[in-house]
C-alpha cells in the first residue's frame, strides 16, 4: 500500500515535473536597455534586450522567438504592425543545447504615440505550448513633426510663384 | 541634277503608294510638280529627302543617295513642308537662331533682324510665334526654310494663307532665288496661277504615276489642245493679214476671237499680230494653256 | 552651342517657358501643396513619423516626375510630329542621335525642375531634418533612372504609334502598372506574383531604397541592388527609345 502509494506520489511529480520542465524549459527574458530615455516621444529610439535559455535536460530543436507589440491605451486595444517599428522581428536558433541561452537585442523607432507593452514569445519545433517573457510597458508621448510655419508658406509661395511667371508670360 | 527620280515605286503599309514616278529638277530651275489630292506629290518629296524608304527607282538628291547620306544632303536643303507648324513660345528671331544653330551657323542678331526684314516681318521685340497670322508664319517658315542659304529647295504649297501682294511678294523671292542664286525650286502647289509664273518645267503625278513631264510650253502643245484669245482691237483689221496658223473665229464689236494652232507658241502669237499691224490693246486667254492641260491629265481622277 | 545642346534648351524652353508647360509644372506643384497642406491640417496625418513623411513626399515626388516625364516624352516625338515641327528638325544636318540625345536632354531638364520644385517641399515637412538629406538624396540618385526611364519609355511610344493620344494613353497604363503594388497593399506585393514583380518593378525598386534609407536608417551604398533595378529598367528604356527614334519619319 505504501509502495503503491509511492509509486503514484512519484508518477504524479515525475509527470507534474516533467510538464513544468517542458513547459518551462525554454526561459525567456526580457528587459529594456539602460540606455532607453526615460520619457520616450515618437520618433525615439527603444531597444530591448531578450536572453532565451535553455532550462531543460534536453536539447530545443528549431527554436523561433519573435517580439509582438500591442497598443493597451483604454478604447484603443490593438496589435501594432512593426513594419515600420523595427526591421529585427524574429530570432531562430538550429539547436539549444541545454543550459545554452540565445541572446538578442531588439532594437525599435517609435512611430506612434500611446502606451505599449512589449512581449517575446519563443517555441520550439517540438513543444506544444508557447513561451512568453514577462511583459515590458512603456509610454510613448506625441510630438507633432510637420510644422505648419514651414508648410504654409511653401504650399502657397511656390504654386503662386509658378502662377505669376505663366501669367507674366502670358502678358509678355 | 539636283534632284533625279526615275521609275520610283514606293509602297507604305503594303499599299503602293508610287507607281512610276519620274522627275529631275536641275540648278536654277523652278519645277512644278502638280497633281490631285492622295496623287502621291508629298510621298514623292518625303522619298526625294529619305523620310521613305523607296521599293523600287533611282532616287539621287543633291547628287546623292538620301537614304545612306541623308546630313550631307540636308546641310544643303530647305524645306517648306504644307503642315509647317512652329514653336509658339519662341520668337522669330529665337526660332530662326535655333534652326541656324543646327546648320552650325551663329548670325548674330542683327543678321536675324535683317533676314526677317527681307521676308516681310518685322515683329514687334517679344513678340511670341504665336500671335502671328497665318502669313507671316508662311514667311518665317520660308526664312527658316533659307536659313543655310540652301542650292535646293522644297515648297509644298508656300503661298498659302498669303494676300495677293504677299503672294507676288513670294514669287519675287523665289524668282530671284532661281534666277540670280541658282537654286533649284521644286514647288508643290494646286495654284496653277503660281506655276505658270514661276514654273518653266512641270510634272504631273495622277494616281502614283507621271503623266506627264516637261516644259509646259511643250506639254500644252503635245496636248494638241487649240489656245483662244479675245484680242480688243483700237481699229479695223484685215483678215488677210492673218497668219495660217491663227484663225479667226468671231468678230463681236471691237472684241475678236482667234484661236490658235498647236504649233504654234502662244505667247509669241498675240506679239506677232501687233507686228502685222493689228491694234490690239488688250489680250484675254480663253482655254488652252497649263489649266486646261492639268484637267485634262486629271479628268475623273480626283481625290 | 552643339546641335544636343540647341535642342535639350529648346525642350527646356517648351517646358519653362510655354504656357502648357508653365501649366504642367503648376498642377504638380498643386499636388505637393496639397499633401503638405493635408499634413498640416489633419490630426492624424500631422502626427506622422517625420520619417515617414519624407518617405512619403519622396515617394509622391517620384510619381509626379515619372508622370510629368510621360507627358513630356510623348510631346517631344508624336506631339511634335502632330503639330508639324518634327519634320523640320529631322530635315537639318543635326543626326537623328544627335536629336534623340537633345530630347532626351530635355527629359534630364524637366525632371531636374521638377526634382528643384519639391526641394522646398521636403524642407517644409522634413521638420527636425532627420534623414531628410539622406531623403533628398535618395530621390535624386534612385528616383531619376525611374522618371528618365518613363520618359524615355514615353518618347519610345510616340516615335511607334500613330496618335499622341495613344501613346499617351499607353505610357500612362504603364506607370499605373509599375505604381500598383504601392495601391494593392502589403499583403499582395507577398505573394509569389508579387515578389516577383517587386523585384524587377523600378517604382519598387525606388521605394524600397527610400524606405531602407529613409525609414530605417541604412547607408545609400547598401542599397545597390535597388539601384541595379532602376538602372537596368533606365538601360532598356533608352534602347526603345533609340530604335524607335531612328525609324521615325514625318
Amino acid at each position: 500500500m505504501h509502495m503503491t502509494l509511492r509509486i503514484l506520489c512519484l508518477a504524479i511529480a515525475l509527470s507534474l515535473t516533467g510538464g513544468r520542465a517542458w513547459a518551462s524549459s525554454l526561459g525567456v527574458e526580457l528587459t529594456a536597455a539602460s540606455s532607453n530615455p526615460r520619457s520616450p516621444r515618437m520618433g525615439d529610439n527603444l531597444s530591448f534586450h531578450t536572453v532565451i535559455r535553455n532550462d531543460g535536460p534536453t536539447p530545443i530543436d528549431g527554436l523561433i522567438a519573435w517580439i509582438s507589440l500591442v497598443r493597451i491605451d483604454k478604447g484603443n486595444e490593438q496589435p501594432v504592425d512593426l513594419e515600420d517599428w523595427s526591421a529585427h522581428k524574429a530570432v531562430t536558433a538550429a539547436r539549444l543545447a541545454p543550459g545554452e541561452a540565445v541572446r538578442t537585442d531588439w532594437p525599435m523607432r517609435l512611430i506612434q504615440a500611446g502606451t505599449y507593452r512589449v512581449i517575446v514569445s519563443a517555441v520550439s519545433r517540438d513543444s506544444a505550448n508557447l513561451t512568453a517573457s514577462p511583459f515590458a510597458d512603456f509610454t510613448v508621448r506625441r510630438k507633432p513633426v510637420v510644422e505648419s510655419r514651414r508648410v504654409l508658406p511653401v504650399a502657397i509661395g511656390i504654386p503662386l510663384l509658378l502662377g505669376g511667371l505663366m501669367f507674366w508670360r502670358w502678358r509678355s | 541634277m539636283l534632284i533625279e527620280i526615275h521609275n520610283l515605286k514606293v509602297s507604305l503599309g503594303g499599299v503602293t503608294i508610287l507607281h512610276d514616278v519620274d522627275l529631275s529638277l536641275g540648278q536654277g530651275e523652278i519645277y512644278g510638280l502638280l497633281g490631285p489630292n492622295g496623287a502621291g506629290k508629298t510621298t514623292t518629296i518625303a522619298t526625294a529627302v529619305g523620310l521613305l524608304k523607296p521599293d523600287r527607282g533611282l532616287v539621287r538628291t543633291l547628287g546623292r543617295d538620301p537614304l545612306s547620306e541623308p546630313n550631307a544632303i540636308y546641310a544643303r536643303l530647305g524645306m517648306l513642308p504644307e503642315r509647317n507648324g512652329f514653336y509658339d513660345w519662341m520668337t522669330a528671331s529665337d526660332y530662326l537662331s535655333f534652326f541656324a544653330a543646327l546648320y552650325n551657323l551663329r548670325p548674330s542678331q542683327s543678321e536675324i533682324r535683317e533676314r526677317l526684314a527681307r521676308f516681310g516681318l518685322a515683329p514687334r521685340p517679344g513678340q511670341r510665334i504665336g500671335t502671328f497670322s497665318r502669313g507671316m508664319r508662311q514667311r518665317l517658315g520660308l526664312a527658316r526654310a533659307l536659313i543655310a542659304d540652301p542650292a535646293l529647295l522644297i515648297l509644298d504649297e508656300p503661298t498659302n494663307g498669303l494676300d495677293p501682294r504677299g503672294r507676288r511678294e513670294m514669287h519675287d523671292i523665289l524668282i530671284d532665288l532661281g534666277t540670280n542664286h541658282g537654286v533649284g525650286i521644286l514647288l508643290c502647289t494646286h495654284l496653277l496661277d503660281d506655276v505658270e509664273r514661276l514654273c518653266k518645267r512641270i510634272g504631273v503625278i495622277v494616281e502614283g504615276s507621271t503623266v506627264a513631264e516637261g516644259t509646259i510650253a511643250d506639254l500644252v502643245r503635245g496636248h494638241d489642245r487649240l489656245v483662244r484669245f479675245r484680242l480688243h482691237l483700237g481699229g479695223d483689221i484685215s483678215t488677210s493679214h492673218v497668219p495660217a496658223a491663227i484663225t479667226v473665229v468671231a468678230r463681236t464689236g471691237e472684241w475678236c476671237t482667234v484661236d490658235l494652232a498647236p504649233e504654234i507658241d502662244p505667247d509669241t502669237a498675240w506679239r506677232e499680230l501687233l507686228f502685222m499691224g493689228w491694234p490690239i490693246t488688250e489680250v484675254r486667254r480663253e482655254g488652252g494653256g497649263i489649266e486646261e492641260l492639268y484637267l485634262g491629265l486629271t479628268e475623273g481622277k480626283a481625290a | 552651342m552643339s546641335a544636343i545642346g540647341s535642342i535639350a534648351r529648346k525642350e527646356g524652353g517648351d517646358l519653362l517657358l510655354s504656357p502648357r508647360g508653365l501649366a504642367w509644372l503648376l498642377t504638380m506643384a498643386i499636388v505637393l501643396s496639397v499633401f503638405g497642406l493635408l499634413l498640416v491640417g489633419n490630426t492624424e496625418l500631422s502626427l506622422l513619423d517625420n520619417a515617414q513623411v519624407v518617405y512619403d513626399m519622396g515617394g509622391i515626388v517620384t510619381a509626379l516626375g515619372a508622370l510629368l516625364a510621360v507627358v513630356v516624352g510623348t510631346d517631344a516625338v508624336a506631339g511634335e510630329r502632330e503639330r508639324g515641327t518634327l519634320v523640320s528638325l529631322l530635315l537639318t544636318p543635326a543626326s537623328r542621335n544627335s536629336i534623340l540625345l537633345g530630347k532626351l536632354g530635355g527629359q534630364a531638364i524637366a525632371w531636374g525642375v521638377m526634382y528643384a520644385i519639391a526641394l522646398p517641399y521636403f524642407w517644409a515637412v522634413g521638420s527636425t531634418g532627420q534623414n531628410l538629406a539622406d531623403g533628398a538624396v535618395s530621390v535624386a540618385l534612385f528616383g531619376t533612372p525611374v522618371v528618365l526611364g518613363f520618359g524615355f519609355l514615353a518618347m519610345g511610344l510616340g516615335a511607334r504609334l500613330e496618335s499622341a493620344r495613344s501613346s499617351l494613353l499607353c505610357g500612362l497604363i504603364a506607370l499605373l502598372l509599375s505604381a500598383s503594388p504601392l495601391l494593392l497593399g502589403p499583403s499582395l506585393r507577398q505573394s509569389a506574383i508579387g515578389r516577383a514583380f517587386d523585384a524587377v518593378n523600378p517604382f519598387s525598386g525606388a521605394l524600397n531604397a527610400y524606405d531602407a534609407v529613409i525609414i530605417d536608417s541604412q547607408s545609400i551604398l547598401a542599397q545597390l541592388p535597388h539601384f541595379a533595378v532602376t538602372l537596368v529598367w533606365l538601360a532598356l528604356t533608352l534602347w526603345f527609345a533609340a530604335r524607335g527614334f531612328s525609324r521615325v519619319s514625318s
